[in-house]
């Protein structure tokens, strides 16, 4: 006997046993075969039953797709009286509903409710049920009805604790309506009485997705070893593998699941998904046939479509096909909000509200809606300010400073990546900026809690400004650029570069771009690889879409680009811009690597993993592998543990020695308690500068967050005399956080030592944009730059303003005078 | 001319206590435990950049400046004395002998406070005074004008039972509620002692200033740090704190000098007004004015550098 069957048949009889007490109930007995994936037996015990299990089967044959044949049974069910007949009301106004006679569906699910209104009393535990289900499809246009569905279904575990049946309904409604937390309840409520329920797993799987919790494979596979035949599960897998790209995959699964319910809408939306982005237009119009035969108004298969597409960051596909759904059906909050959404990434910010307000009219509890609604009144108070190529959109308070830094910067990375690229975007590109995270993540998906700090939908880019995380926690230079190379890698695709690809690309721009920037090698990237936690390459999408472990996205990010770095080295910077053509071209991976690599994937796998086994061959010999489980080892970690307990024994001279032991085994490592960061302070307390110099500068080009690191830089080398070389390490402070004002001043005033007088006026403007303590005097500053830069109309503009808030400022009273005896007579105001 | 004779007059009257007056001003600064020791350093702090400032700019004699603190040994360049009951109460008593009708008395309290309506206090070694009682022992200075700055947390309470005529009253909180710690000392003695607070640039920094600037730049921290702002300063009488102001003593005796500062004073009341008239002017008229007058202030202000001495 397989592990799967005994399963079952413990399930079954754990069902028997908790819902009827007494005798077996054969409606009991044929719902618990249905739950088990026992169709057949499911079905024949119900044929066997006769009009009295008439809508028992009705039921069995729904979840096999035989449409017309259960509505046949079910009107039996109805037309007799039998037991069972509310709920086959109710299954037939949901039948309804599926092949789009909506009318249809609303009447009978309006019968139903109407009587139950009119008279709530002898309603059995399953007539709830039944209830229920007719309020979720007047809920399709209700949304009071929704909550009455949810009272319906506690009234039926009221009525009977054990009728797992209302929990799973109730779970899978508040789940659609956005309340995971409580959808998880009704699921373990059920999972409590039968362990290992399909359905109730599968709700656990949809929940932990829907709470963007790291895999919910493990759940899914739970669920389908209990029920292979659980054609909702089916599509769930075959949903995630076309997320992670992996096409062939998703239309086996969606197959599997047609195999049980050929009426399965969503099978065949995934294999018409499926089918167009890998451009079988043959396999593409026999779904759409299918899904029209199911329902005369299929806008759910164009949403599948355009949803599928969005997801794959093929933007503009996804809005087409969302446009076609709403064609179809103009009142699906579904695709309203889908065209709404798409509409935000494109940067058409008034048609994506207006779309948004009519869904949410339709669906007020969808929580995105509502988020991204509340942002959007938000934005309205945000400062637009276009240069060049750009258009950036931030926070008013922020605009003149955060525009000062980044027009110039992205101009720079746009001539770069349209020179590597050969491509330019048309248009404007698009970069907004938020001071809080949650408005960040509720712009980019809708909800907060997204850990990304910057998105790219092409042309349009979002991203945390720089104050909307504790200084330290990312550059935002590099994160600018980082989401700008997305636009030209997705533009030159067409959107359909793997995400890895186009994630790998972006980090060696970072690289390119700054030497600091861009991620770094790190001792828990090399134990994770040695270990076996990161994908071959091949398979590196899934560590994107689908990590296994907590950091596993970033570390994936690090490998991408050794990737994209090794095929540069090796085959040349054209290479990645032929994959990239490829891609667009519409080859598939094994294509694309055969193309331009000349390898298969598995003969690339290995290729790569040589490559960055020679690369890091030192340091791989001093960290050891790691399961993840503890704390990565290795000689380099031990030297750093001895070093670090040496300086805290002050022995500083076996400290340094043991240090820089471990600096010789891991040179390239730059990040958190690096070698060279003790290295340096230790050199700096003894009064050795230069090797102190040399020793920071180890970390400051490397790594983009040090803010420490970069101050004692620049610290250092003014105590050199090197007082004009502090300004690399000062401006590098500038893109960890823009918003420290002695900073600015500092740098102003080493551009004045060094007459460097467009330096020093964009630091003063930079102070007056951080609204100072002492604002007038940041004006007379600002004022005293502009004059010595030769600009005197605006020293003398910037002195008005001042004087006339002050008038008795006596220093710029002062610089008026020395002003007005510069101007020549004639030319006074 | 008769008019002009009035501006100036008018211009000497309500720059009192700036212009032609020997006002002088008394200092007390009383300084509670530090309980833990990351408080000891800034109470320290604060209370030595007050007495440095009392000392070498404000003019303050030494005999009108009274620094206490928890441990006199701590800092025996600027503490004078304990922060006890007893010690507190008998600074009172000295600077009452000390003052002049129209003096200006500045109270500074710091450390930890609780606030209970006139129960409140400010832990001090020994037993602790309450508001009540520094009401009491400011009844000897009826008319001085007081300035009682509560730096402490939780000192909301002081407002009610300290305010009166002639008083501006600050406190760190606005109730005894906000008992967190607070960081509003550090950036009202910045303030005070330094330029930045100084928004008008007339090289003084009134106690309205000084206020301003510290509540800006306690709500600047708290968005810095990310945190939810959990004290509230106070001031009671913000026109009387406009009025009061701390910074070099300006004009002496030399009736040519204050002749010039009344000019100036007048050309600032210009400036004044033809602001107030901004909205209503063309906007190329306005400028041409503004710009003429702030030439001709600047002229003067140059005029009175050169009567002085000064750079």
């Amino acid at each position: 006997m397989t592990t799967a069957l005994r399963g079952s048949l413990v399930f079954v009889a754990a069902v028997a046993l908790g819902g009827w007490q007494q005798a077996p109930d054969p409606r009991a007995q044929v719902r618990a075969l249905t739950d088990a994936g026992r169709l057949d037996e499911a079905e024949r015990l119900a044929r066997g039953g006769g009009a009295g299990l008439a809508e028992s089967l009705g039921e069995v044959l729904v979840v096999r797709g035989r449409l017309a044949e259960a509505d046949s049974v079910l009107r039996v069910a109805i037309g007799r009286d039998a037991v069972g007949g509310r709920s086959a009301e109710a299954a037939l106004a949901e039948l309804a509903l599926r092949r789009g006679d909506r009318v249809e569906a609303l009447r009978r699910a309006g019968a139903l409710t109407s009587a139950y209104e009119l008279r709530k009393t002898r309603w059995s535990s399953d007539d709830l049920v039944a209830v229920g289900r007719a309020y979720v499809v007047l809920g399709t246009r209700s949304a009071s009805a929704v909550k009455q569905a949810l009272t319906a279904f506690d009234a039926a575990v009221a009525a009977n604790a054990e009728n797992l049946e209302a929990r799973l309904r109730a779970g899978e409604l508040l789940l659609e309506k956005y309340n995971a937390p409580d959808a998880k309840v009704s699921f373990e409520e059920v999972l409590k009485r039968v362990p290992e329920h399909p359905r109730a797993l599968l709700g656990l799987a949809r929940v932990a997705q829907f709470e963007g919790k790291p895999d919910p494979m493990p759940l899914l596979q739970r669920s389908l070893t209990a029920n292979s035949s659980l054609a909702d599960a089916q599509v769930m897998l075959s949903r995630l593998h076309l997320e992670a790209e992996q096409y062939d995959s998703a239309r086996i699964d969606a197959r599997r699941a047609l195999e049980v319910d050929s009426s399965s809408l969503p099978a065949w939306s995934l294999i018409g998904a499926a089918a167009r982005m890998t451009g079988d237009s043959a396999e593409y119009n026999r779904a759409l046939a299918a899904a029209r035969r199911l329902n005369s108004m299929p806008a759910d298969f164009y949403a599948e479509l355009a949803d599928a597409f969005v997801r794959q960051r093929r933007y503009a596909e996804g809005m087409r096909l969302a446009r076609v759904a709403l064609a179809v059906d103009s009142t699906s909050a579904r695709v309203l909000g889908l065209l709404g959404n798409n509409e935000l990434r494109a940067g058409n910010i008034e048609e994506g509200r207006g779309l948004l307000e009519r869904a949410f009219v339709i669906d007020p509890f969808n929580l995105w809606h509502k988020n991204t609604l509340d942002m959007l009144d938000n934005l309205r108070a945000f400062s637009t300010i276009d240069r060049g190529h750009f258009r950036i959109v931030s926070p008013a308070k922020e605009a003149d400073l955060l525009t000062t830094y980044l027009a110039p910067l992205l101009a720079e990375a746009y001539d770069s990546l349209a020179s590597r690229y050969h491509y330019q975007p048309s248009g404007l590109v698009r970069l907004e900026l938020y001071r809080q995270h949650a408005d960040f993540s509720v712009r980019t998906v809708g909800l907060s809690g997204l850990g990304a700090l910057g998105v790219s939908f092409g042309p349009v880019l979002i991203m945390d400004a720089p104050s909307a995380r504790p200084r330290g926690e990312f550059n935002w230079g590099a994160v600018a650029w980082h989401e700008l190379a997305h636009t030209f890698t997705l533009g030159l695709s067409e959107n359909r570069a793997p995400r890895w690809l186009s994630e790998g690309l972006s980090v060696l721009e970072e690289r390119r771009a700054r030497s600091a920037w861009g991620a770094d090698v790190t001792v828990e990237f090399l134990a994770a690889y040695t270990g076996g936690r990161l994908r071959p390459v091949s398979q590196l999408n899934e560590g994107f879409v689908r990590p296994r472990f907590e950091n596993e996205v970033i570390l994936s990010y690090y490998e991408a680009s050794l990737v994209c770095e090794m095929i540069e080295a090796q085959k040349g910077a054209d290479a990645l811009v032929g994959m990239l053509t490829a891609y667009r071209d519409g080859f598939d991976t094994p294509a694309v690597f055969a193309r331009v690599l000349g390898a298969k994937p598995k003969e690339f796998d290995q290729h790569f993993d040589t490559w960055l086994r020679a690369k890091f061959a030192g340091p791989l010999r001093a960290i050891l592998p790691s399961d993840g489980k503890s704390a990565p080892g290795g000689a380099f970690v031990s030297a750093m543990s001895a070093g670090i307990a040496l300086i805290e024994q002050k022995q500083l001279d076996s400290a340094r020695a043991v240090l820089l032991r471990a600096q010789a085994l891991f040179p390239e490592y730059s990040g958190q308690g690096a070698p060279a960061i003790f290295l340096a302070q230790l050199a700096s307390d003894r009064g050795d500068l230069g090797e102190a110099l040399a020793q920071v500068q180890r970390v400051t080009t490397r790594n983009e967050t040090a803010w420490d690191a970069n101050l004692l830089e620049a610290g250092l080398r003014e105590r050199l005399g090197d007082s004009l070389g502090a300004r690399a390490p000062l401006e590098r402070l500038l893109w960890i956080s823009p918003y420290d004002i002695p900073l600015h001043v500092r740098i102003a005033e080493l551009a004045v030592r060094a007459g460097d007088r467009v330096l020093e006026v964009r630091e003063r403007r930079a102070v007056v944009a951080l609204d100072p303590p002492d604002p007038l005097d940041a004006h007379y500053q600002l004022a005293r730059a502009l004059a010595r830069s030769g600009d005197v109309a605006g020293a003398r503009k910037e002195l008005l303003r001042v004087l006339e808030q002050a008038p008795a400022f006596e220093k710029a009273q002062i610089l008026l005078l020395e002003l007005s005896n510069r101007i020549a007579p004639g030319a006074k105001p | 001319m008769i008019r002009r004779a009035l501006l100036i007059a008018i211009a000497l009257c309500t720059s009192v206590p700036d212009v032609g007056r020997a006002q002088q001003v008394h200092v007390l600064v009383v300084t509670g435990l530090s309980g833990e020791p990351q408080y000891r350093a800034p109470f320290l702090q604060a209370a030595a950049m007050l007495a440095d400032s009392a000392r070498k700019r404000w003019g303050v004699a030494d005999s009108s400046l009274i620094v206490l603190g928890e441990d006199p040994a701590a800092d025996p360049a600027h503490i004078t004395g304990r922060s006890t009951r007893a010690e507190v109460a008998q600074a009172f008593l000295r600077l009452s002998r000390r003052v002049a009708p129209g003096d200006v008395l500045l109270v500074f309290l710091n450390g930890h406070g609780a606030g209970e309506r006139a129960l409140s206090r400010v832990n001090l070694p020994g037993p602790d005074p309450t508001a009540a009682d520094y009401a009491t022992w400011l009844s000897g200075f009826a008319r001085q004008t007081v300035v009682f700055v509560n730096a402490a947390s939780g000192s909301g309470d002081f407002v009610p039972v300290i305010a009166g005529k002639g008083r501006v009253v600050v406190t760190a909180t606005k109730t005894g509620i906000e008992r967190n710690e607070s960081i509003f000392a550090r950036p009202f003695v910045r303030g005070l002692t330094g330029t930045e607070a100084d928004a008008d640039k007339d090289g003084r920094v009134s106690v309205f200033e000084a206020f301003d600037f510290a509540r800006k730049e306690v709500a600047r921290a708290y968005e810095a740090d990310k945190k939810m702002l959990t004290e509230h300063a106070v001031l009671s009488d913000s026109v009387l704190a406009r009025t009061v102001s701390f910074g070099e003593p300006r004009g002496g005796a030399d009736p040519r000098i204050a002749l010039l500062l009344a000019e100036r004073q007048e050309l600032e009341w210009k400036v004044a007004a033809l602001r107030s008239q901004k909205a209503m002017t063309d906007s190329t008229l306005y400028e041409r004015e503004l710009e003429r007058l702030l030439l001709l202030l600047a002229e003067k202000s140059q005029a009175i550098r050169a009567a002085e001495r000064r750079p």
